[in-house]
């Protein structure tokens, strides 16, 4: 086969792994989408600016403890502790969000929600613009924990972990695949064996016939905020350690290409959110490697018109039968 | 402001058990403008308007022309294109500023020193309409199988392809960008009439508003046609529109094309009046105007459209970083009082609140100065005549970094809090949130105007979806599900 | 195959995942008749009238009206073609006026465009007329129950028999030739039930339309049926008049379920 670049395996491979760090990222994202909207069909435009606000509550807590080049504390529980202060910040946002913006509006006409969602992330937006100006914040996360900061040696991050050929594979990116993993695992337990789990199932199939079956659905939804915005707050860290940089519009994008990877996996499912992850993640990788990066989103774009026009339902979705 | 929790949920029929709701959407200011809106008759609501506007040029002067009057004409026919795909048909078209966008390129590419081409606007216009409006069919031909919400992701995803293929793709086509990537399209020429062209501020103005007349007018017909009729009733209920001999499909395309067509149009005027467009001027921030406009007004409603995008655009301009502060001060005081006003009742609350805050304030500043002096000795960003008052009552720290993002977040608390609260709490808790929310403005808000016009539509949006979905003129719709 | 029956259903079948609801159906309505459809509840019969008026699409079979084969044609097409239906779960347009509901329900048969309706063209104007003349005769056929100021209410301020009500006269402003009403008795107290046996008569004699109508309340059926017919588990188990389908083994059993031996 003749293709126009010669082809390179090393890049290949670099870019893929690359695609499913990003990719996994991404997955943590659709998750939240999709959960809102199993149980509410809201589509929560906020999500993406939850996942801002937590990438600002890491680098909160990084600069709280001395910043990069100095930290105060060994480096693993510095990067611990800012998981958890995101985790958790992002998860009291979504409630908050919820509880405020969303759930007055339970029994208006489905725009209001909507428009009311689009007015919550604009104003987180702006109010990330306002409280931490227009600049890049950096987790400077090539110099984390390096001993030589100032010489820009590598931390232990981004020092290659190990290297085949010209493929390199960081310490970083092996975290975040498999924190995406382990809390892929966990939500999965939790959805699948706890009572709260099952309260989240029976209300997102029937919110009225749950509420008459004594399941307090306020709290279930206020919980599959928490949770999705939880998931969310880890992928702002780890956004902000992969790339180093963090700004007040960062949400938008990522939450635009969260939302297509829940879409393209078939929303509502949980394996599907992570293979629609994957994919986008991948195809981003790929086409800013071959195409150029400027072509990277639109690629995307196109990828979930593709699907939406030949798979409404998604890849692991399933059509649902409405009766008349 | 009723939440749902105090109401009978249980063996009475919503409707009925909503009855004081209905009340109270009836009573007050907004209702107030509700009732006017039913009694005026179309004709004479556009007849009043007509002239108002139109005698606008002969007290403006141009820089206020331009901000408050073209630009206002500008909101209102955006409106009126996003209120047929929206308001009457129900779509969620969240691209719509993608073809206002399209309209306005198109129109610099036909007529402008960019490729050399200039045709007159009899020809270009015309043009770029209809290729505007097929822009919008296409954009609409996923809504044939997508429900609301991915029709919205779809339709969000085409705008910011739009804006990224004109930013940043800006294919090569005749040996230069096609739309000029950052820099954008400059040189373009104004509107003419055949021939005629309108070079001065109040041409320009008068021929926009002869446009937004005629829409209007245009517009007015067709909802009360077969059509207008048939895309209400795809609103209400598509399936039963279907069973009832209306192409469903068929009637979304047409909403789409329509609104499309008029955004189209108005990117014609937009840019020429401009003489230069740039990608800035069609992305997401524009898009949440529009909405709002359409939302404050009442979706559905011609003349909400028009108050909607008056009200919007006139503080739009004066929360704008060229305008003199101190007007946007006035604005930021008055809605607050105005707001107390539409909540509170009885009146004498309203008063106890309004000194509570004074009081509160100047014990406040004194409690500050005692801690220490820096605390009280920033200075206030063009007071005016009020720097004095200002500077006495308000807390404006000098030093303290962290002190003004401190009082942003506790303000949100607060309000968030008010909210929460019934009775007098309510009223006593409103004192200390009244008066951060002047801290706020004078230490944050004042300095990042531009940040803050968005701060507060965004909160706009939520407020007034939690208070008041249809709008102000509106009418509160039901849904039995 | 000569004789063409007015409408009819020739072994039309339909399932979901695997539940076959319409099993190998064959029915016919003659030209000017009231036929009843009944059967228990899940029998299929909401079901027929969503595969007839085109909602769903049949599986097999054909559907015949006026020697057509409607089946696989968009709903819009079909009610254009001259069959309407009413819901039985009502699907009105709730925040639009009584007689917009009825107004709107004229899109099929008019044909002024856009264009004509901004410029308020003639034939625009002529048929918005003729459109508001039809919604009135078409609600006047209620008597007062529909009448006066009830046209610029909010289709959600009526009471239940009059939503049922105003189904039917959205239905009949499409000016169809076959009625389909689903359930249209139903929530209906006794004096109400009573005037609608009487109303779906004068449908046929005053409106000359035909009707074929699914109902659970014996006494209509009874009081207006030319001819009844029952499904069970989505097969066709009795037909003929109400006094021979009553009585019918099958149907009691459909009903009561299995009496036991002897």
């Amino acid at each position: 086969m003749h293709l126009p670049l010669a082809f390179n395996a090393e890049l290949f491979i670099q870019l893929l792994v690359n695609g499913i760090t990003l990719g996994s990222l991404y997955a943590l994202i659709a998750l939240g989408y999709s959960m809102v909207y199993g149980i509410l069909k809201l589509l929560n435009f906020a999500h993406g600016d939850v996942y801002m606000i937590g990438a600002f509550t890491g680098y909160g807590v990084l600069t709280l403890l001395g910043g990069p080049l100095s930290p105060s504390i060994a480096i693993a529980p510095l990067i611990v502790l800012m998981f958890l202060a995101a985790m958790v910040a992002a998860g009291l946002l979504g409630v908050v969000i919820e509880r405020f913006a969303y759930r007055p509006l339970r029994e208006s006409p489905r725009i209001a929600p909507l428009i009311s969602a689009l007015g919550v992330s604009f104003f987180l937006q702006n109010s990330a613009l306002l409280l931490f100006g227009a600049q890049f914040r950096s987790y400077d996360s090539f110099v984390l924990g390096s001993k030589n900061p100032e010489f820009f040696e590598p931390g232990p991050l981004t020092d290659a972990l190990f290297v085949v050929k010209n493929v390199n594979v960081q310490l970083i990116q092996v975290i975040v695949l498999s924190t995406t993993v382990a809390l892929m695992v966990a939500l999965t337990a939790l959805i699948a064996k706890t009572a709260i789990g099952k309260a989240m199932r029976a209300t997102s199939y029937d919110r009225e016939a749950a509420a008459m079956m004594g399941i307090d659905t306020d709290r279930v939804i206020a919980t599959t905020f928490f949770i999705g915005s939880v998931l969310a707050g880890a992928a702002g860290v780890m956004f902000g350690l992969l790339f180093s940089q963090v700004f007040h519009f960062m949400g938008f994008l990522a939450g635009l290409k969260g939302f297509t990877a829940a879409v393209v996996g078939g929303i509502g499912s949980i394996p599907g959110a992570m293979l629609g992850g994957l994919l986008v993640g991948l195809a981003e990788s790929m086409a800013g490697g071959y195409l150029g990066g400027r072509w990277s989103d639109l690629t995307v774009f196109g990828i979930l018109i593709l699907v939406l026009l030949v798979r409404p339902s998604g890849l692991l979705g399933t059509r649902a039968i409405h009766k008349v | 402001m009723a939440t749902g929790e105090d109401k009978p949920r249980v063996g009475v029929d919503d409707w009925v058990a909503s009855v004081q709701d209905r009340r109270e959407q009836r009573s007050g200011l907004a209702g107030l403008a509700r009732r006017v809106d039913d009694v005026v008759p179309a004709w004479a609501r556009l007849a009043l308007f007509a002239v108002v506007a139109a005698s606008l040029p002969l007290w403006m002067d141009r820089g206020d022309l331009f901000a408050y009057g073209i630009f206002t004409l500008v909101y209102v026919l955006l409106g009126l294109g996003l209120n047929v795909v929206v308001g009457y048909a129900g779509l969620l078209d969240l691209g719509y500023v993608a073809l206002f966008g399209f309209g306005a390129y198109s129109y610099a590419l036909l007529s402008s020193e960019h490729y050399g081409i200039h045709w007159p606007s009899a020809v270009s216009i015309p043009l770029v309409v209809v290729a505007t409006a097929l822009l919008g069919l296409l954009l609409g031909l996923p809504s044939r199988r997508l429900l609301g919400d991915y029709l919205a992701i779809v339709t969000l995803f085409f705008g910011q392809a739009f804006v990224v293929f004109v930013n940043a793709a800006n294919p090569t086509v005749r040996g230069k960008g096609l739309t000029g990537g950052p820099n954008g399209i400059a040189d373009i020429d104004p509107n003419d009439l055949f021939g005629y062209e309108l070079t001065t501020r109040r041409q320009q103005y008068w021929f926009i508003l002869a446009i937004v007349l005629l829409v209007l007018v245009g517009l007015h017909f067709l909802s009360e046609s077969r059509t207008g009729r048939a895309w209400r009733a795809l609103r209400e209920d598509p399936l039963a529109a279907e069973a009832m001999s209306m192409p469903v499909n068929r009637l979304k395309l047409k909403a789409f094309a329509l609104g499309a067509g008029i955004a189209g149009l108005t990117g014609c005027v937009f840019a020429a009046v401009l003489t230069a467009v740039t990608s800035g001027n069609f992305a997401l921030p524009i898009l949440i105007t529009i909405y709002a406009i359409v939302v404050l007004g009442g979706i559905g409603s011609l003349t909400g459209v028009v108050v909607g995008a008056i009200v919007i655009n006139v503080s739009f301009q004066f929360l704008a970083p060229e305008n003199p502060q101190n007007n946007a001060r006035i604005l930021f005081y008055l809605v607050i009082v105005l707001l107390l006003m539409l909540s509170m009742r009885p009146l004498w609350r309203l008063a106890v609140v309004l000194a509570g805050t004074v009081a509160f304030g100047l014990a406040a500043h004194v409690l500050a100065e005692a801690i220490s002096p820096s605390w009280t000795a920033g200075a206030v960003v063009e007071g005016g005549r009020f720097a004095g008052l200002i500077s006495d009552w308000v807390i404006i720290p000098s030093g303290h970094d962290r002190f003004a993002n401190g009082a942003y977040i506790a303000l949100i608390v607060a309000i968030l809090a008010v909210t929460r609260i019934r009775g007098v709490w309510r009223t006593l808790s409103l004192v200390p949130t009244v008066y951060l929310a002047a801290v706020v403005w004078e230490t944050s808000f004042v300095e990042q105007p531009a940040v803050a016009r968005w701060i507060l539509f965004g909160a706009l949006l939520v407020f007034l979806m939690t208070v008041r979905p249809q709008g102000l003129l509106g009418t509160p719709r039901v849904e039995i599900v | 195959m000569t004789e063409q029956a007015f409408f009819e259903l020739r072994d039309v079948s339909k399932s979901f995942g695997g539940l076959s609801v319409v099993d190998r159906l064959t029915l016919h309505v003659d030209e000017g008749e009231i036929v009843s459809l009944i059967g228990p509840n899940g029998a299929g019969k909401t079901t027929v009238f969503n595969l007839v008026t085109g909602i769903y699409r049949p599986a097999s079979g054909e559907i015949r009206f006026r020697g057509r084969n409607v089946a696989g044609l968009p709903p819009h097409k079909i009610t254009q073609l001259g069959i309407a239906r009413t819901f039985q779960t009502l699907r009105l347009f709730l925040n639009m006026s009584v007689k917009e509901n009825v107004m709107a329900a004229a899109y099929g048969h008019t044909r002024s465009t856009m264009v004509e309706a901004v410029f308020r063209l003639p034939r625009a104007r002529r048929e918005e007329r003729e459109i508001a003349e039809l919604a009135e005769e078409k609600l006047a056929f209620f008597g007062p129950r529909l009448a006066g100021y009830r046209h610029d209410q909010q289709a959600y301020n009526l009471s239940y028999a009059n939503r049922r009500r105003l189904e039917i006269a959205r239905a009949m402003a499409t000016n169809p030739s076959l009625l389909l009403l689903d359930e249209p008795a139903a929530g209906m107290n006794p004096a109400e039930t009573h005037e609608l046996t009487e109303l779906i008569g004068r449908l046929r004699t005053d409106g000359g339309y035909t009707v074929l109508v699914i109902e659970h309340d014996m006494h209509v059926v009874e009081g207006i049926s030319d001819r009844v017919i029952a499904l069970d588990h989505g097969v066709k188990i009795a037909e003929g008049s109400f006094d021979e389908v009553a009585t019918d083994d099958r149907v009691v059993e459909a009903y009561l379920g299995r009496q036991g031996p002897g």
